[in-house]
């Protein structure tokens, strides 16, 4: 990256190493380490947001799409859909935390944020690091302005996850000036609104390729907009290809190759949404405050009440941690990228490859953050009560917006089970060192009680709780791995339970850099540190406990049970109370904050 | 020509006010350029936009974190800025002879600062600084336009509005309804890095507050959380109009 507006930069990790390497806090990017650009950034659009994209909302869930696209060349304006665009085609080529800060802070309505960030993900991305410079010349500049908008056509009916098995056919022409395609995708994003279309097909049915299809190209059509439960205000249609003549020449990247796109693609697309999500669990919580702030009951605000405080609690835990695995995991692929060189030819390959470097921390970002949202939303309508669920208050769109970010992207799923996949892959292929330390840590376990390590500081407890959950977690794999070998991935329950697993280790390990690199000035923080750390313990417990259940029995079971239980032992934290102070900072505040404020 | 801009640094109107000891607490708050002095950085922006050859240099007073608020002025678009850093709180007199320093300094044929403030309102400023710099003031400007030296515009009287036109050099000062600011670029902002802030110190002007601040104390204003019966709905709709007309006066 030549044009680079970050100030620190984190130490090179390598991805997947979490698990088995011990980081220090200035080894890590954290959202205390924002630039005064990033942070300019930030406030240019989260300004646009709350003062632009806000108030257009009802226009906007009523699928007037003339107004998203009037929002959109104003984000085009401001130079929101330039982010990722090369210098050398206008574009400001910045790093990958500011475009994560960007689909962060613009999330105010989940409708808003899909067609924004299928626009400048799937929807330019391809052509970014596949167009030939004929094809970047001729969109590039339309599409970073806003004028256009970009959608990205994979699925079909039949072909989802599994993409490979898509039916869309393209044919030469007989006199080859043209690919005839032929097919229907379905699920398309800003298909009502978009101009430029990246369609995969097969060539002859066998050679999976991607193509750039102009709106208004004879045989291409948009079909009706779906009905969704969610973000109703983006457009989602089918698109139908019936003959369609497309140019030679705008064949995207290689024949045969569309896969590569396919899937590069996604990893942005996954941390991305792990940044969206953070912002509208922020904005979900935000709303639940201001609305339990005023709300009286029994005589009482409801904010003094022990079972919303800990809603409030749990879900500003959950923003705290989410900010900080997914700021943590892209500073490091930004540290990672800063060490390519720009000028190489092959440079846009080198970048993916570095991402994909990082599959597995993008997809535990993906199915986490989508997760954690969701419960955010689901607290919120509740401490709304009855006005939860009707549609004057935003509790209820959240909630209903909030779901979809489960489903695509990849399903949670097929995410858990990379995670997993790719571990052991890595593992396998002598990549990453997993072998070696589940060998350690199985003869340290199996040796018998050991010396108890002890920390410092005022995250010791929870620092011996994640040594603890890094060894659980290999114990697990060991375990896993001895019973099935190579068929674990047939146990999609137990590579499920280990991606859990995985998840809560990144997480927890990013909360506690996180809160160490303030170096104990901020209260506050370390009160979320400890009560998320409570959390992300028991999922971890009760992840291992099932998995071990489901893979021994008799007395092997007994022994395995012996070491979870010596490899959990630890003594509660009091959630009530640190709950409680929780909330109290946060209704002070009337949102989210990081200050702690008794007034 | 050149322009200068006041620039100060409030808290955010969703912030809430704090006070520690005899002073506001700003530890850790949300700090932003006072909306009345974007009004004065875009309309600079706009004179030039349309026509002028102008440097736009911003100029805050203020502490270390001033430097914040400079820095969102260069990037919607000023060229450079001065930072006189002092924790020391200026009164409105004082700060007018930096000001009015400065713009000699500088040789500056326009200032533009913001009507009032948004947490020191004096509405002085203006009218200090063109006293000592002798040079015409208009307050609460509307309209603005350039033509060569001559200046012509419209502002807001208690009656009414008023039309203008005055020769450079001249002090005005802004308010809302001038313009709709622009939100900083992100090109704008990535240029604004490289752009100059010159630190200065108070002591290099020469200035000494002749009004000490001694304590702030904060209004609060309590909700009144009145519940109207509504059982008898005309009755309650009067009571509420009674209310609002007398009560909290929002109605006349």
């Amino acid at each position: 990256m030549s044009t680079t507006v970050a100030t620190f930069t984190a130490k090179r990790a390598s991805g997947g190493s979490f698990l088995i390497e011990d980081l220090r806090p200035e080894d890590v990017f954290t959202p205390e380490d924002l630039s005064e650009e990033q942070q300019q950034i930030a406030r240019t659009t989260s300004d646009f947001a709350e003062e632009c994209i806000l108030p257009a909302l009802a226009q906007i869930e009523a699928k007037n799409f003339d107004v998203s696209r009037s929002l959109m060349r104003q984000a085009g304006e401001l130079g929101l859909l330039s982010v990722d665009v090369p210098e050398e085609y206008g574009g400001l080529e910045l790093d990958k935390v500011t475009s994560a800060l960007i689909a962060d802070k613009i999330s105010v309505s989940g409708s808003f944020s899909v067609t924004f960030s299928a626009h400048v993900g799937i929807g330019m991305l391809p052509l970014i690091w596949y167009g030939t410079p004929q094809q970047k010349e001729k969109y590039l500049a339309k599409l970073a302005s806003g004028e256009w908008i970009a959608a990205y056509a994979l699925s079909e009916s039949s072909a989802g996850s599994d993409a490979m098995n898509l039916r869309t056919r393209a044919t030469l022409s007989p006199d080859g000036k043209h690919y005839i395609l032929n097919g229907e995708k379905m699920w398309i994003s800003n298909a009502g609104m978009a101009s430029l279309f990246t369609v995969f097909a097969k060539i002859d049915g066998e050679q999976f390729t991607a193509f750039l299809i102009e709106a208004g190209t004879p045989g291409l059509t948009v079909g009706f907009e779906e009905h969704k439960l969610g973000i109703r205000g983006s457009s989602t249609c089918p698109l139908i290809l019936t003959d369609c003549k497309v140019p030679v020449e705008n064949l995207l990247g290689e024949a045969g190759k569309g896969h590569q796109i396919a899937f590069n693609i996604l990893n942005v697309g996954r941390y991305k949404l792990g940044a969206s999500a953070i912002g509208g669990a922020r904005n979900s919580l935000r709303d639940g405050i201001r609305y339990a702030r005023e709300r009286i009951a029994f005589g009482k605000p409801i904010t003094s009440f022990g079972l919303v405080q800990e809603k409030i609690a749990e879900s500003a835990a959950g923003v705290y941690a989410g900010e900080a695995l997914v700021y943590r995991s892209v500073g490091a692929i930004d540290a990672a990228l800063s060490a390519l060189d720009k000028s190489a030819p092959d440079y846009s390959k080198q970048v993916q490859k570095c991402i994909e470097e990082f599959a597995v921390e993008c997809s535990i970002i993906k199915f986490w953050a989508s997760e954690m949202v969701e419960r955010v939303v689901d607290q919120m309508l509740q401490l709304h009560g009855g006005y939860g669920y009707v549609e004057e208050y935003p509790a209820e769109r959240a909630y209903r917006d909030a779901r979809i970010n489960k489903i695509f992207e990849g399903t949670n799923e097929i995410n858990r089970l990379i995670t997993t996949g790719w571990m052991v892959k890595r593992a396998m292929q002598g990549r990453l060192a997993l072998l070696p330390a589940i060998k350690k840590v199985m003869d340290e376990v199996m040796a018998g009680p050991g010396a108890r390590v002890s920390f410092d500081g005022p995250l010791s407890e929870e620092r011996a709780l994640l040594a603890n959950a890094k060894k659980l977690s290999l114990f697990c794999s060991g375990a896993a791995s001895q019973k099935f070998g190579t068929d674990l991935s047939e146990q999609q329950e137990v590579m499920g339970m280990l991606a859990d697993m995985l998840a809560e280790v990144l997480v927890l390990e990013s909360v506690l850099l996180r809160t160490e690199k303030m170096n104990g000035r901020n209260p506050l923080a370390i009160k979320l540190a400890r009560y998320y750390a409570a959390r992300s313990f028991r999922v971890l417990e009760s992840a291992a406990e099932r998995l071990l259940g489901a893979i021994a029995e008799g007395d092997m079971l007994r022994t395995q049970i012996a070491i979870f239980r010596r490899l959990t032992k630890h003594e509660p934290v009091n959630t009530v109370a640190l709950g409680r102070e929780i909330a109290g900072a946060m209704v002070n505040a009337g949102r989210y904050t990081l200050e702690n404020r008794t007034a | 020509m050149r322009i200068l801009v006041l620039i100060r640094q409030v808290l955010d109107a969703q912030e809430t006010v704090r006070v520690v000891g005899n002073k506001v607490n700003l530890d850790g708050r949300k700090l932003v350029m006072d909306t009345m002095d974007e009004y004065g950085v875009e309309e600079a922006l706009r004179l030039r936009e349309n026509g002028t050859d102008a440097e736009i240099v911003a100029v805050a007073v203020g502490p270390a974190h001033a430097h914040e608020a400079l820095r969102a002025a260069l990037a919607m678009g000023a060229d450079r800025a001065i930072h006189v850093e002092t924790d020391a709180v200026l009164d409105v007199i004082a700060l007018s002879s930096l000001m009015a320093q400065i713009a000699r300094a500088e040789q500056a044929d326009l200032i533009l600062c913001g009507g009032q403030q948004a947490d020191w309102d004096s509405q002085a400023l203006g009218a200090a600084t063109a006293e000592r710099l002798a040079w015409p003031q208009v307050t609460w400007t509307r309209a603005l336009e350039l033509n060569g030296a001559t200046l012509t515009g419209k502002h807001d009287t208690d009656d009414g509005v008023e039309s203008f036109t005055l020769l450079l050099p001249a002090v005005l000062t802004t308010q809302q309804g001038l313009n709709d600011p622009r939100y900083p670029t992100l090109p704008n902002i990535m240029k604004a890095k490289k752009k100059e802030v010159r630190k200065d110190t108070l002591e290099a002007y020469n200035v000494t507050p002749k009004v000490k601040l001694q304590g702030v104390a904060v209004q609060l204003k309590e909700r009144l959380k009145k519940i109207l019966d509504g059982k008898d709905a005309p009755a309650a709709a009067a009571q509420l109009v009674q209310s609002l007309r007398q009560e909290a006066r929002v109605i006349q």
